[in-house]
């Protein structure tokens, strides 16, 4: 399991670099099976584990927090929402057009072991960040041994 | 009513003009609108702050760059990914002639708007960037 680990010592190009070759070893990655709805749906995903449970970060620019909808359910994370064009009135012609708008809604299928309901999401600079941690039943045990 | 669904678009990288700074860099996707008065420029940049947008205008370029951090992805190990992460970076020659002393830049959420007042051309500047 490859941990991101970024050196003060280093600078932000080797942190970057770093980060992008590891982002691009794990694209599409085959070996998990999470169940996430279509790659090509809207957003792109990014699944990590933190060592506590499992973090998602989408990056959707210029949302209002209040209107992003991210439901839990059995062993289901779902991320719905509309991403909604500025208005600009009659008198504008455009010249690009490239940013993507409308409705979205994309799911995540989570392990057994995984507590929605301590689920927390996180929005900053247009990034998604949801948490959410193993269940307390998940976390491994520490058994003493009693000598006889 | 139709709903109009979204699909995702990758990113592209920047290609063509070579960048000192090593690591991919991306074009962020924009929406340029025109008005009788001036160009409004939206640009995606997801995961960068405003005081990490660098916005500049000489000889009629346009050079907007925004620096993303790692910071957020400290002591997470990569599972399945869709999308990498990097650096932004576009320019623009403007056809249009722009007062630079009146240009106005604010970041929120990932989204840089930048209005472009159309005016006399002047001098190279640096164009402050403000939170929304």
């Amino acid at each position: 399991m490859a941990l991101l680990r970024f050196s003060p010592e280093f600078d932000p190009v080797s942190n970057l670099l770093t980060l992008q070759a590891e982002l691009e070893r794990y694209l599409r990655n085959p070996a998990i099976r999470l169940g996430v709805s279509g790659p090509g749906d809207f957003p792109p995903v990014n699944i990590f584990d933190d060592g506590d449970g499992i973090v998602v970060i989408a990056e959707i620019p210029g949302m209002d927090p209040a209107s992003l909808n991210i439901t839990g359910q059995s062993h289901t994370l779902t991320i719905k929402g509309e991403r909604k064009r500025e208005k600009v009135g009659e008198s504008a012609g455009y010249h690009r057009r490239e940013r993507p708008f409308g409705e979205f809604s994309r799911s995540v299928q989570l392990p057994d072991e995984l507590d929605l309901d301590r689920t927390t999401a996180n929005y900053e600079a247009g990034m998604l960040t949801i948490r959410v941690p193993k269940a307390e039943s998940a976390k491994p045990r520490q058994i003493t041994v009693k000598a006889a | 009513m139709t709903e109009q669904e979204i699909a995702a678009k990758e990113k592209q990288p920047v290609e063509g003009q070579e960048k000192t700074r090593a690591g991919r860099f991306f074009l962020p996707q924009v929406d340029i609108y025109e008005f009788g008065d001036s160009i409004k420029l939206w640009a995606d940049m997801a995961g960068v702050k405003e005081s990490d947008v660098n916005i500049t205008l000489k000889d009629g370029v346009l050079t907007i760059t925004g620096t993303v951090s790692t910071n957020v992805y400290e002591k997470l190990s990569p599972l399945y990914t869709e999308y990498n992460v990097g650096n932004y970076f576009r320019q623009f020659e403007l056809n249009e002639d722009i007062d630079d002393q009146r240009i106005a830049a604010l970041m929120k959420n990932g989204v840089l708007e930048l209005t472009l007042p159309k005016g006399e051309r002047a001098q190279p500047r640096q164009i402050e960037v403000k939170a929304g």
